[in-house]
């Protein structure tokens, strides 16, 4: 079943088309990731997917749902996690996610259960109190991810979640990603770490320039990029991405 | 040899900091701003001769009174001094200066030389205003101001390199003992210099106003209301210019051997991503949402976010400050002789709101708030609803502070009475329409969180347009209430006596409706702009 339907979707700002004509279908419980170098435009195409940039022309629909005219219930089934996550620095973490929480319609009798199970989950119980101005990066990414999965959305759209991250902290993110596909979410992630793209990803698109130039599971990519059965993915992506160039 | 070495290295230094810091839009901002101090400087500066011959410290300038007032000027350099500010540093600094083989003592002097530049050339002009402006309630020249100007330049500058070696000061290196003297000393010279005040109390000697003379605000008051009041005694000023440069060089030679040693670690520096007054903080829960509505858990968010992070506090001294000055101008008898005055402190007050309001987008996180479902005009509103209860609890006592001066003074006058008590709460309306004006055009213009497409040359240049904007819009649409406040007596006196309450409650009751009906299309013009928001 199609979860996401992207229809020539185009962003401009100003003269600079950061997305030209972009098509996707992205099926229901899939783990979709999206590949493209600094400035490909992974990051716009994942802002006007949950409705925070208005498309300059073309449509997205989430689960049936148009984003730009019926906002609201678009956005009640989407979690977003932004590439640098700023958070409300003057609030403890449990005031954090009970906002949240709360401007994200989770029911007063769930919202205190779901904060304690993930703070839990992500040991961080002791930071209850703490102000988030005062945590680490990495604590501070495991907030937003919290933050990001509270209402139990059933797409999740994760922007480089594993950027800048120590071993240990990225080990906790990957976690919740494969729990999150086990529990039947669709996530589209896209990423710079082509090994965690390929690890966990079930369809995967190249975008360069604003363009989609490949699309396709790791055995078709390397089919278009005309390269070897057994080659890496990095060698797939540079292929792809040196032809555009 | 080491020497020349030293001041090129100081030279290229300043060039490299001169560069980064003067850019288009700074030159326009500064521009804009200085004109408008100039303005300001000059209201101020009117109320302040019509205040000390109010209180009787003198017909006109008093040289004790204006040392007091530069006093104060030490009490904000000291602070900053302490708080680690005097020596202001900039992560680029950090990363590629604090690491150069520079020695720290060429990069103290080249800071304090960059920021008596940016000091010399920012204030001297409003300052020359000032003095030109005593300068013709004396009837001096114009040359005798800029020469009063040029002895205060050297008394600020005085005050930046005391604040850097306050700065300087706070290494461990110095030792306990020496610190207790530094602080002792301090205190001498605060004290000293603030003990001037005592003379607003009836009775008091007026020797207290000797003190200040061998201080460096005394130095600079002395000489510079003898300059621009027209005094004869040149040698005297002379002796005592002598003595504040001797100040001024004392404190600088004090910094260059202090700053010999290893001071960076002194200087703060944001860490990106982090708050250095919320760093270790941990708070009691204070959201409780449980049973709340979205929209109640909106507003205390924003109510524990302003009190956290000292914005509510920095409201109340700000208050307090505001209070202290209008109720000084009422006293000076300016109100009762002078309506557009009286307006014109109806603005102010008013403005107050819009400086409040800028600060919401800067704390504001719009990701969460665009990825939501949530209304984003009705929570503009709750946000305002939030900001604007305290901004109005601590106006209201300020405008009773100089409504009661005004009030008592036109009782048994019923027209003119009328139009003083229509103005009060036209104050606070004032407050809370340019605060509405203050967040659309924050969240249409101001910088967000992880602005990512503006840059920062680019945001100077919107702020700019922002302030100019809102201050225009700010006026147009506080004007009908000015207007009601000045055609209420007209009114009232072609009513006649005998309709001036139910007038009153008609004009209170309009100018209320209007100030809703307008805050009603701001906000809903600034939950627009988020919507329209792309730079997060």
């Amino acid at each position: 079943m199609v979860e996401i339907t992207i229809e020539n979707l185009t962003k401009k700002y100003g003269d600079l088309t950061a997305l030209d004509n972009v098509s996707l279908k992205i099926s229901s419980s899939q783990v979709f990731g999206l590949l493209g170098p600094n400035g490909a435009g992974k990051s716009t195409l994942l802002k006007t997917l949950v409705g925070i940039l208005k498309p300059t022309s073309g449509t997205v629909s989430v689960k049936g749902f148009d984003i730009v005219k019926d906002p609201e219930m678009a956005k009640k089934i989407i979690g977003y996690l932004p590439e640098n996550p700023s958070l409300y620095t003057g609030l403890t973490t449990q005031e954090f996610l009970e906002f949240v929480g709360k401007i994200r319609g989770v029911k007063d009798d769930r919202l205190g259960r779901e904060i304690s199970e993930a703070l839990k989950s992500f040991s961080l119980e002791e930071k209850r109190s703490s102000l988030v101005g005062s945590l680490s990066k990495g604590m501070k990414q495991k907030v937003a991810i919290i933050a990001t999965s509270l209402h139990n959305p059933e797409v999740l759209v994760l922007d480089e979640p594993l950027t800048a991250l120590d071993p240990k902290t990225r080990v906790s993110v990957k976690e919740w990603i494969a729990s999150q596909t086990k529990k039947g979410v669709t996530t589209i992630l896209s990423t710079h770490e082509l090994d965690v793209a390929e690890d966990y990803a079930d369809m995967i698109a190249i975008i360069d320039k604003g363009k989609i130039v490949a699309m396709g599971g790791i055995e078709s990519l390397r089919k278009i990029a005309n390269v070897e059965t057994d080659a890496r993915l990095e060698d797939v992506f540079l292929r792809l991405t040196a032809e555009v160039g | 040899m080491s020497m020349l070495a030293s001041f090129r290295t100081i030279g290229v230094l300043v060039r490299y900091w001169v560069k980064g810091r003067f850019t288009r839009a700074t030159m326009m901002a500064l521009l804009v701003g200085e004109a408008f101090s100039i303005v300001f400087i000059l209201f101020a500066g009117g109320t302040y001769l019509s205040f000390t011959s109010r209180v009787g410290l003198g017909a006109g300038l008093s040289e004790v009174a204006w040392s007091v007032f530069l006093a104060f000027y030490l009490v904000g350099v000291i602070q900053s001094g302490f708080n680690g500010s005097g020596l202001a540093a900039s992560g680029g600094d950090v990363d590629y200066v604090f690491t150069s083989p520079v020695p720290p003592r060429d990069v103290f002097a080249a800071k304090v030389l960059l920021n008596s530049l940016t000091t010399l050339l920012f204030t001297f002009p409003p300052i020359f205003a000032l003095y030109l402006r005593f300068s013709v309630f004396y009837k001096t020249t114009w040359p005798m101001a800029a020469l009063a100007g040029l002895v205060t330049l050297v008394f600020f500058l005085m005050g930046l390199v005391l604040s850097a070696d306050i700065t300087l000061s706070l290494g461990s290196e110095i030792g306990r003992r020496r610190k207790f003297w530094r602080n002792l000393f301090i205190l001498l010279i605060l004290g000293l210099s603030l003990l001037p005040i005592a003379l607003l109390i009836p009775g008091a000697p007026a020797e207290i106003g000797d003190v200040t003379h061998v201080l460096p605000n005394g130095l600079a008051a002395m000489v510079s209301v003898g300059l621009v009041s027209g005094t004869s005694g040149t040698l005297v000023y002379s002796i005592d210019t002598v003595l504040l440069l001797a100040w001024l060089a004392g404190f600088a030679l004090l910094g260059v051997r202090m700053s010999r040693g290893h001071f960076y670690e002194l200087i703060e520096v944001r860490k990106p991503g982090r708050e250095k007054q919320l760093e270790g903080r941990t708070e009691v829960s204070r959201l409780n949402p449980q049973g709340k509505s979205v929209w109640s858990v909106v507003r205390l968010k924003e109510t524990i976010l302003i009190s956290r992070t000292r914005e509510r506090r920095a409201l109340f001294i700000n208050a307090m400050f505001l209070s202290a000055f209008l109720i000084i101008y009422a006293l000076s008898g300016s109100f009762q002789s002078s309506p557009t005055s009286f307006l014109f402190i109806l603005f102010i007050i008013g403005s107050f709101g819009s400086g409040n309001a800028t600060r919401w987008i800067e704390k504001e996180r719009l990701w969460i708030l665009k990825s939501s479902a949530v209304s984003l005009r009705r929570y503009v509103k709750e946000v305002y609803r939030a900001r604007v209860v305290p901004l109005l609890l601590y106006l209201t006592p300020v405008t009773v502070a100089v409504g009661v001066p005004l009030i008592l003074s036109q009782l048994g006058q019923g027209p003119s009475l009328l139009a003083v008590v229509l103005a009060l709460p036209a104050a606070l309306q004032v407050a809370a329409i340019t605060m509405g004006g203050g967040m659309y055009f924050a969240s249409r213009y101001g910088q967000s969180t992880a602005d990512d497409i503006l840059s920062s040359q680019t945001q100077e240049l919107v702020d700019i347009k922002r302030f100019l904007y809102q201050t225009t819009l700010g006026l147009f649409l506080v004007s009908p209430l000015m207007l009601l406040v000045l055609a209420s007596q007209q009114l009232a006196v072609s009513l006649g006596p005998g309709s001036t309450l139910v007038l009153g409650a008609g004009l209170l009751a309009g100018s209320l409706t209007y100030t809703l009906l307008i805050l009603n299309i701001l906000l809903n013009m600034a939950g627009d702009s988020v919507q329209k928001r792309e730079d997060l």
